[in-house]
């Protein structure tokens, strides 16, 4: 048989990995190395455009509002059709927190004119934290109203494991379904649905590096990318005990912790939020 | 005697000694209500038995509670106490560096005949250094006058805004900003956002002392009238190809725009500037002309300042030290202080866990601390630098108040694969940490021995005995996990306790 071969997309490397987000291209780049599958991981930047039938896997992580200004644009105009195109092809994706918001149809800043989104998941994300561009914020403002701690979630009969941070929360459309439920912590906007699921493509508020601890969550990726290309996966298992044992200890936390003292994130306000661009 | 200084005037001006008391400009401090009397001396008398019974139950280092409750008493105590230090306070801030930064300007201040009150104990939020003041305040609640006093705090960069509210100081030195602990500071542009604000309350002549290698630092205040010294490293040997990941690729901070590098040391710290808008790195009034890694325990830097040069033996390795020892010198040189006075540098012993050495039973361990991407990193370069293999504890924990860890996947274990014959992985994460030098590749060469141990004292037993006779063990990890391992040390009579050194 010769030796199979998917193409990973990473966008914005510089600008969208900064919470530990080179952990999941590891995990694919990994995981198809020790199973003896090519991962050619193909960055693309600000300007570079999306070829639809090349990229079997795109992968875009986290930053701060800062960095979603940088590439909004970018993400909505010149890669968001190639990108939908490709996922409508069977590609795959997989989208982290400030990532996620940015593959919806919009999203609201704390102050000024909402980003656009890349419309791929029918999602629109609302900032209701603390304006952080604004320096006379203080640690405890800022802090007040964010979803910070373990986040567990039940996909399917899988439960995944691992962190959110934020402060926006994410709203589905009518055509969305989340990724899963929230067993632990806040995920979308505290309605109990964490993520967004269409085909293939996956956007989370697990932050940074969920691959790693999640190798389920790592294998269907890497599944549907063999899948998209070859029209067949077949996935050899691997020894995943270390990745287990790291899940493991994180859902004993979460389950030792007292009530009250629970490690995952208190949601401040838990009022759902009834955006006005719901309609859109 | 290890350094030289060359050209200097070799008279101890120093601009401590023309200072008053100093009055900051729309303090919230001055809105508050003023202490009533006796409320001070309440609040020392307190802090004090605080002090002394943390101290006496072994409890934590105690550096923490006695301050919380005295500024609990007296909310101006930490104002009011520092506006007595006769020759002012110089505050060293930033992400990694300010500890090691405060302990070599500590001894150049010493060698210039100054006295400097410290908290060397490492408390760096205002509690912290509250505890620190009113450890040398006397009974009625003043410090003793001394005209050689000088305060030297190293503070916590996410308190810089409060601490600056009660303290004005007459220097401020900024050592770097890296990403660090994520869950408490947010967002890197917002750190330097809120840093940026609270330099506008400062006074017009407190000295800014900024490093002109790190593009987030450069041009803080730009603004401003305040004198500044810039700092850097010129000798470009030791750059490195590319921008390390963890530079989080800093934009130009001017106009946003991408920067590009002649050369990067590590991280986002290098000699940069803006493709463009055209905004470039300062040039460094003190900087290095020379870097000389000489392994994994000691570095000789032949530093430039206005007044002349010098060359410094350091007992600590690593370009991040080297950048300490810069900083230094350009605080000491903010302050005029006599250029014989830095040799001084280089007597300076470690800090706890900055490659700090201990002998337990025959054996040489290091023990070098570790809580950033960055950090983590440049620590293990230092360490390994030399390509010769090292057996290592490496060790992670996370804390109730931040239980993220994933920033262990922006440290650069990879580069590292096959450098290290055994390690045992210990902390209350030592899972995350193995699964982490999995997909790094440690665990592919059939050389590397990996051990999952999570109790640190269990590991340590653990490591010394993998590793073979005569050859050191070199511990790196978190807070708390050394922490755990010290008070084991501690208990075996291998060190002192932290406030008996």
């Amino acid at each position: 048989m010769t030796r199979r071969a998917i193409t990973v997309g990473y966008l914005y490397p510089e600008i969208m990995s900064g919470y530990g987000d080179r952990g999941n291209l590891a995990a694919i780049t990994r995981r198809c190395g020790w199973r003896g599958i090519a991962a050619d991981v193909r960055e693309l930047r600000l300007g570079d455009p999306v070829d639809p039938g090349e990229v079997d896997l795109f992968v875009i992580g986290n930053g701060g509002e800062f960095h979603q200004r940088l590439i909004a644009t970018d993400l909505a105009d010149v890669k968001g059709p190639g990108i939908c195109e490709a996922v409508d092809d069977g590609a795959a994706l997989l989208a982290v927190g400030a990532g996620y918001e940015l593959l919806g149809r919009f999203y609201q800043p704390a102050r000024g004119v909402e980003l656009p989104g890349a419309r791929l998941f029918d999602t629109w994300t609302i900032q209701q934290g603390a304006d952080l561009t604004s320096a006379s914020c203080t640690l405890t403002e800022a802090r007040a109203g964010r979803a910070i701690g373990d986040l567990l979630v039940q996909w399917d009969a899988e439960l995944l494991v691992g962190f959110e941070n934020h402060s926006a929360r994410t709203y589905l459309g009518p055509t969305a379904r989340p990724l899963g439920q929230v067993v632990a912590g806040q995920g979308n906007n505290g309605d109990g649905g964490e993520g967004v699921r269409l085909g293939s493509a996956i956007g989370t508020y697990l932050r940074g590096p969920c691959l790693p601890r999640n190798p389920v969550l790592a294998d269907f990726l890497i599944h549907a990318a063999l899948q998209r290309r070859y029209g067949e996966a077949e996935l050899a298992p691997l020894p995943d005990q270390l990745e287990h044992a790291a899940r493991a200890a994180a859902v004993a936390r979460h389950q030792g912790s007292r009530p009250g003292r629970s490690r995952s994130a208190r949601v401040v306000h838990s009022a759902r939020y009834a955006p006005a661009g719901a309609g859109r | 005697m290890a350094g030289e200084w060359i050209s200097s005037s070799g008279e101890a001006i120093n601009i401590y000694a023309s200072r008053k008391a100093r009055s900051g400009r729309g303090r919230d401090i001055r809105r508050r209500r003023p202490a009533a009397p006796g409320q001070r001396a309440l609040a020392i008398t307190v802090g004090k038995a605080a002090r002394g019974t943390v101290r006496r139950l072994r409890r934590g280092n105690g550096t923490a509670i006695p301050g919380m409750a005295a500024l609990a008493i007296d909310a101006h105590l930490l104002s009011g106490l520092a506006s007595e230090i006769r020759l002012g306070t110089v505050i060293v801030t930033g992400t990694n560096g300010k500890g090691t930064t405060c302990r070599m300007l500590a001894g150049v201040m010493r060698a210039s005949g100054l006295l400097p009150i410290t908290n060397q104990e490492g408390a760096n939020q205002p509690r912290g250094l509250a505890t620190t003041l009113l450890a040398h305040a006397g009974p009625g609640g003043h410090l003793p006058a001394d005209d050689r006093a000088v305060g030297l705090f190293e503070v916590d960069e996410g308190s810089l805004p409060e601490v600056l509210s009660h303290v004005s100081p007459t220097i401020l030195v900024f050592t770097n900003v890296f990403r660090d602990q994520m869950d408490r500071y947010l967002d890197l542009d917002y750190l330097t956002r809120r840093w940026e604000h609270c330099l506008r309350s400062l006074p017009a002549d407190t000295t800014l002392v900024l490093n002109a290698d790190d593009p987030r630092l450069a041009y803080l205040g730009a603004d401003l009238p305040n004198p500044r010294i810039f700092y850097g490293l010129d000798d470009t040997e030791h750059r490195r190809g590319i921008l390390d990941h963890t530079s989080d690729f800093p934009r130009c901070p001017r106009c946003t725009g991408e920067l590009s590098y002649s050369c990067v040391f590590y991280a986002q710290l290098g000699h940069w500037s803006c493709a463009h808008c055209g905004l470039t790195r300062p040039s460094p009034q003190v900087r290095a002309a020379k870097v000389d890694l000489i392994g994994p325990a000691s570095s000789r830097l032949q530093i430039v300042t206005p007044a002349g040069e010098a060359v410094l033996e350091i007992p600590l390795p690593g370009l991040y030290n080297a950048y300490n020892a810069v900083a230094a010198v350009a605080a000491a040189t903010a302050g005029q202080l006599p250029g014989g006075a830095l040799p001084a540098v280089s007597q300076m012993t470690p800090g706890f866990f900055r490659m700090e050495q201990v002998a337990i039973g025959g054996r040489e361990v290091h023990l070098a601390l570790a809580k950033n991407p960055n950090g983590y990193t440049e620590v293990l370069r230092a360490l390994l630098r030399d390509g010769r293999p090292k057996h290592m504890l490496l060790a992670l924990n996370d804390r109730d108040e931040e239980p993220d860890v994933s920033w262990i996947w922006d440290v650069d274990f990879e580069s590292l694969c096959g450098l290290v014959p055994s390690a045992v992985l210990s902390g209350n994460r030592a899972c995350d940490l193995a699964v982490r030098l999995k997909y790094a590749g440690w665990s592919d060469t059939d050389a590397a021995a990996i051990t999952v141990e999570p109790d640190p004292v269990v590991g340590l037993r653990l490591a010394l005995a993998q590793a073979p006779e005569g050859q050191p063990l070199w511990v790196v990890g978190t807070y708390q996990v050394l922490w755990q391992l010290r008070d084991w040390m501690r208990r075996q009579g291998l060190v002192s306790a932290l406030w008996e050194v």
